[in-house]
Parts: C-alpha cells; structure tokens; sequence
C-alpha cells in the first residue's frame, strides 16, 4: 500500500506523458529533401529581388516567404554586417530609408558620416549597431507608392534566417546573397582569426551544406548563386567554393568599388574572357544593355550577346510594375517589358520586385513540361489545348 | 486633211490614256462586309475607353487607330457639340486639359463660366468654338505621366471621322459613342428644325447605316452600343432606334445631369426593373461595384447579381494600368486586376485606357476558338 502511494506521483506523470506527449514525428523542414519539386531550368530564372518587395518591406521573412508562395526560382538578399560580425539580410549601407531607426530615440547618438565608394554618406549604419540592437528596429516599405501597412511589423532577419527560409519551402528555392559593399564591410568590421567578410559568407553557405558547381547534383539540391559588385572578392573565394558567381555591372558611369575599373573596361571581350573563369555571368543594370533616351529604348548593345559568346549568362535588374519604372515603348504594360527582354533580348534571369507578375507572365507563355506538374495542372493544361478546337 | 491634226492627238490621248489610267478597282474600305473577320462575342468585351489614350492623346485617329491595331472590340467616344451644331469626339466639355487652346492667343476671349451640372465651371468650351476653329487646335496627352511627345500633332476629329475609323477598320470593329452632357448641349446649342443633340446623333448614325437590335444580323455586321448618363436622352431615341443602349452610373455622391435622381435610386431593383426595357446593360464606375478602403478593396456589392438576373450587361470603367490607379489587392498589377474582374465578379466588358494590355490577357487565358 505505502509503495503504491509512493509510487502515485510517477504514476501520474507516465500517465501524463503518455496522453499529452508528443510522438516522435520529425519536424516537416527537416524532412528529406528528395519529395520536393525540383528548380526549374528550362527557362528564364525568377529571380525575387529583396523578395517580394513590390508588396511586403523588402528583405524581411515575409517578404521572402510571399515570393516563394507567389512561384520564384530564387530569393534575392544583399549580405551586410553588424558590428559584431553577424551578417544580415539589408541592402542600403544606412538604416534610414527602409527601418523606423528614426524613431528611436536611444540611437539618435549613432548618426555618422563615413565615405562609402567615394561618396560622403551620412546616417545610421548597420555596422555601428550590433545584432541585439538592429533586432529592435522594425522595416519599412521604401517606396511611398507601394502599400505602407506592414511598417514598423518586420525585423530585419539574418543570413542564417535567409537560408533557413530557402530551405523550409516546400519546393527547392534557390538563394542568391549578394557580397554587398565588402570594401566597407571590411574596414569597419573585424572578425577572429583574421577572416574577411567574404570568408564569414562562405563559411555560413559551407554551414547549410551549399555547394557544387552550376547544374550538378548537389547544386540543383540547394541551388546558389553568389554575386557581387566587386570582381575581386569573387575572384578570392574561387579558392573557397566551386558554388556558381556573377559579376554585378553597375551604370556606365560608376568604376568598381575594389579595382576602379570603368564600365567600359569590365564589359570588354578581354575582360571576358579573363572573368569567365571566375563566374557564370553577369548581372547589369537593364538600361545599360538597351540605353533609353526620353524614356524610349534606343538601339540594344551587343552586351548580351557577346556575354553569350562566352558562355556568361545574363541576370539584368530590376524589372519593377510601376509605370515610372517602365519605358513607353511598353506601354505602362510590365508583362510587354518580361516579353521583351525573354524574348527579344534572350536574357537568361531576370530580378524582378514582382515575383508574381514574373511568374505569371512565365506560366502563360512558357508553361513548364508536365513532369513538373500535378495531375490538377495536367489537367487544365489538357483543356486549354482542347478549347481552341471547342465549337465556335 | 483635218485627220492630219487629228491623228496625233488621237494617239497621244491613247498613250495618256493607257498608262495614267486607273484601272476600276473598288476602293478597299468599299469592299463587302462578309470578308471582314468578325466581331468575337464569346469573351467579354474590349473597350477601348477613348481609344488608347494610355499612348496616344484621346479620341484623336491615331489613339482609334492604335487601339484597333491592338485588337479592341470596341472604339469608346464622348459625342459633344461645336458652336455651329456640328457633333465632334471631345470628353470634357472645355479644352483646357486636352488640347493646347491656352496657347492660342486669336481665342484667348473665349474664356468662359458655365454652370454644367450643378458646378460652375470656367474655361474654353467647344460650344464656343466652330469646327473650323476647334481643327486649328492640337489635342494633348491629358496625363503629365503618359507619353507627351504627340502633344499638339493631332486634331479634334468629328463623329463622322470617328464612324469612317472603325468602318475602314481590317476587320468588324464596333463603336461605342456616348450622348455626353446631353442637357448643356440642348442649353448651348440650337439646331435647325428644332431638332435636338440626340435627333442629330442619331441621324448620324443612321446616315452610316447603324442599325439592329443586339446580335442581329445587321448588329454583327456594324456593331455599336449607345451609351450615356442621361436615361431620359436614352428613352427619346429608343424610339428612333433599336440599337443596343448603355445606361451609365456615376459615383455615389453624383446626381444624373437630366432627372436630378440619387445613385441609390438608379442602382434600386424598381429603376432596374423600369429601365431594362431600353437598355441591354449598366456601365457604372467600378470602385461602385466593388468599394474600397484604404486603397484595398471590400466586400463585393450586389450590384452585379442583380444587374444579371435581370439579363443586363455590366460594363465598368475605367481601367488604367498606373500604379495610382490599381488597389493594392492587385500588387500594382493590371492583369491581375482584369483576371479579378472578369473571373471573380464576372462583367461582360471593360472600359479600358490600355487596349493593349487586356487584349494580351485575354489572348493569353481565354484565346478564342479557331475558325
């Protein structure tokens, strides 16, 4: 009798475990990876530039999450630090324009001028803030013309927290980080054993098990490109990674940040030929590869081409829906623009703030081969093939 | 002896004669109906809202000319008056924001005030003008932010250059005028007989051979709908005329310019029930059909169901693809504002500033079936 009172309270608590405690089911993100739809390559990468920022504060969980369900190929990030060497999700090198950091008070001491690629600068830098500190400013939406109701909701989120976001979509979703201004990263941040920002990357990609070369196996698991505005710093971790890069091309008018080379000279056959050993494209700005006059496209250059000449794939940015972004010769009408670019210029990606638009444009007139679809889209896609024959 | 002289003139007007001659062909825009690819009916309607004014400066030729290029099913006009009665495609009733007037400094005494319905208004109104005077004018984009380098290139055209666009047209293009400000015109503008604008309206339709109820043979052939604010201007001609009639629905706080009635009355079971025997359909503004909030859309009215059940069609404008003028429902996406409107609320025609763009969308999820 004794033992069984005494015995009561483990009793009760089996009791408890066994009704109330959770089967031993693995995590639905940490399944394996083998039932997912593959990336598709057949055609023109989506390319989810800062995510889907035409609706949601670019850069943020959201943002990102709202691209994948709206069908990217890849979600776009610009990797920047904080002052304690944790890299971030943010793309501006001041807080100013796309978080509330203005508002708080507590930080008003943190206003500095720093001179970045040339440039006096002046505001809040995410490098003179550490982790902890960044986590309680809240984003917001940098264009006034696009939908202001989620400011001051959504932190700015981390590289790992990038990755983990890629990597728990139900589809594969490839990423596409971006060595952002690693001249200044380097001067203001200093990490252990004497590791440059760029090591830091690549050591965080090496972390969740990217790697592998353009279109093998193990990239086409966990697709990745890594680009960057500074040759060098893709040039440097050639020796660290084999994963996929391509060269950013700013304006015509803007030299590199790490050699000062002009436009001119790093759009040269020369340079071409020297730099394709490093990546497998580039990435320009689109009014470069067709220049615009009067807000009319004038004659396209033999950019594209000659890249393709040299097996160099070409991402243009950015293609935005707003009417002020789109020249006239489409008409206000961005799926004109996707069609000439695709199309007319035969662009291999494009980084677009309008995921869903992209998609959209892609899945009606480059509807993907039907193994990639579900019997539902067989389906459909069977009827519209049987309509046009449908009696009048 | 006189054959002499004559001789060579004979050849010579045999020579002439052979080879500046014009063979007797028909001109093209004389050639038979029936070769025409036809009006499509099995998708709602592209409405081509002042033709494309998106690119071109409205309701001038190239804008018609441009939206039947781009594949419209319908040409939209505004029917107003000039000082000498005649009937020219203009939408606002003065010209300061569509044509370069202010520039012109023989009229710079024209300026005037007019109360139009129910507001004073100042400015050059066409009613002051005679044709020949509005044709020395330019017509300019209305919108700072649309393409302005046709700006004083094109001229206001007249009903009859309108009529000649479409029935020149490669293919069965219908045309959509509306009787506008019907009330200032008769105000403003006396023609003879005591005939009134919408007599002269019709008249001019019928010159061009107009006329058949909605899909008869005659309709298919010249397709056109009448269409206007005023339900009184579209009762008169019912008699004169079974073309197919629109009646036009403003927004909520505008009173109809001829019977002084409220939107909740002309929107009301008992005004549908009266006004469906003259008209085969609605066009009202669209943010009325379905409101909206902070630039997102709300709960769906009824208007529509109601419009439906009752066999009339609904037509809403406008649809605009800036930025500015799309909900953010739409992600600053006009296709998928089309994709909204035609699949979720279901209307039968769009009242659109971008031909273009809502024909592509249409081409692309609901092509038409092959002949």
């Amino acid at each position: 009798m004794v033992l069984l009172t005494k015995c009561l309270p483990l009793i009760w608590l089996s009791l408890l475990t066994v009704c109330a405690g959770r089967t031993l089911y693995p995590l639905p993100g940490k399944e394996p990876q083998t039932v997912k739809l593959p990336l598709q390559t057949s055609r023109p990468y989506n390319i989810a530039h800062r995510g889907s920022n035409g609706e949601i504060p670019e850069e943020t969980a959201a943002s990102y999450l709202r691209a994948i369900e709206e069908g990217t190929d890849f979600i776009e990030t610009d990797i920047l630090s904080s002052k304690d060497g944790v890299l971030i999700c943010f793309h501006d090198v001041i807080l100013d324009e796309t978080t509330n950091v203005a508002t708080h008070k507590e930080f008003a001491d943190r206003k500095k001028t720093y001179e970045v690629q040339g440039f006096n600068v002046t505001g809040f830098f995410p490098f003179d803030f550490t982790l902890k500190e960044l986590k309680t400013l809240r984003t917001k939406q940098r264009y006034a013309f696009r939908d202001q109701q989620y400011n001051g909701k959504y932190p700015i989120i981390t590289f790992e927290e990038f990755i983990a976001i890629a990597r728990d979509a139900p589809r594969v979703v490839g990423i596409y980080p971006e060595i952002k201004n690693p001249v200044l990263m380097n001067q203001h941040v200093k990490w252990p054993g004497g590791k440059r920002f760029e090591d830091k990357v690549v050591e965080t990609l090496k972390k969740y098990g990217y790697g592998g070369s353009y279109l093998s196996k193990k990239w086409l698991k966990k697709p990745l490109f890594i680009q960057s505005f500074a040759p060098s710093s893709l040039v440097y971790i050639s020796n660290l990674t084999d994963s996929p890069k391509v060269l950013l091309i700013d304006d015509v008018t803007m030299p590199t940040q790490d050699t000062n080379q002009t436009y001119a000279e790093i759009t040269s056959d020369a340079y071409f030929n020297y730099i394709k050993q490093y990546v497998v494209g580039i990435g320009p700005w689109k009014d470069t590869v067709v220049p615009v006059n009067n807000n009319y496209m004038i004659a396209p250059t033999d950019l594209v081409k000659r890249a393709h000449t040299h097996n160099l794939q070409v991402h243009p940015y950015t293609y935005r829906n707003e009417h002020e972004f789109i020249h006239f010769n489409f008409s206000q009408d961005p799926y004109k623009e996707y069609d000439y670019w695709i199309n007319v210029i035969g662009v291999d990606g494009l980084f677009t703030d309008f995921t869903g638009s992209l998609h959209n444009f892609q899945e009606w007139t480059s509807p993907l081969p039907d193994t990639s679809k579900t019997p539902r889209q067989l389906l459909s896609q069977i009827a519209s093939l049987v309509l046009p024959y449908a009696k009048a | 002896m006189g054959f002499n002289y004559l001789l060579p003139f004979l050849l010579l007007s045999l020579l002439v004669a052979d080879c500046a001659s014009r063979p007797l062909y028909r001109l093209p825009s004389e050639a038979k109906h029936a070769t025409k690819k036809p009006l499509q009916t099995s998708r709602p309607y592209n409405l081509a809202h002042r033709g494309s004014n998106g690119e071109f400066p409205e309701e001038t030729a190239p804008a018609y000319m441009r939206a039947i290029e781009e594949g419209a099913d319908f040409i939209e006009t505004d029917i107003l008056s000039s000082k000498d009665g005649v009937l020219i495609c203009h939408h606002d009733v003065n010209l300061d924001d569509t044509t370069d007037v202010a520039d012109h400094k023989e009229f710079a005494d024209r300026k005037r005030t007019y109360e139009v319905q129910g507001m004073n208004m100042t400015g050059f109104f066409t009613v002051d003008f005679t044709l020949k005077e509005l044709k020395t004018l330019g017509a300019k984009q209305r919108y700072p932010f649309r393409d302005q380098q046709y700006n004083g290139k094109f001229p206001i055209i007249t009903f009859d250059e309108y009529i000649s666009i479409a029935l020149d047209a490669p293919r069965v293009v219908g045309i959509y005028p509306e009787i506008k400000n019907p009330v200032f015109m008769n105000q403003q503008v006396k023609w003879a007989d005591g005939k009134k604008f919408e007599d002269k309206f019709v008249e001019t339709l019928e010159k061009y051979g107009y006329k058949g109820s909605y899909m008869s043979q005659d309709w298919l052939k010249q397709p056109i709908f009448i269409q206007s604010f005023a339900a009184t201007s579209l009762v008169y001609i019912s008699s004169m005329t079974d073309s197919p009639k629109l009646f036009l629905i403003d927004d909520v706080t505008i009173l109809t310019e001829d019977t002084n009635k409220t939107y909740a009355e002309i929107t009301s079971d008992a005004y549908l029930d009266y006004i469906k025997p003259y008209v085969i359909g609605i066009g009202p503004w669209k943010d009325t059909i379905v409101p909206v909030n902070n630039n997102r859309l709300m709960t769906p009215t009824d208007l529509v169901a109601r419009a439906h059940s009752r066999n009339l069609q609904v037509h809403p404008y406008t649809y605009r693809n800036e930025n500015q003028f799309l909900h953010l429902d739409f992600n600053q996406d006009a296709y998928q504002e089309y994709d909204y409107w035609l699949n979720k609320i279901g209307v039968d025609g769009l009242f659109t500033d971008f031909t273009g763009s809502l024909h592509n969308y249409q081409e692309l999820r609901t092509p038409l079936p092959q002949q």
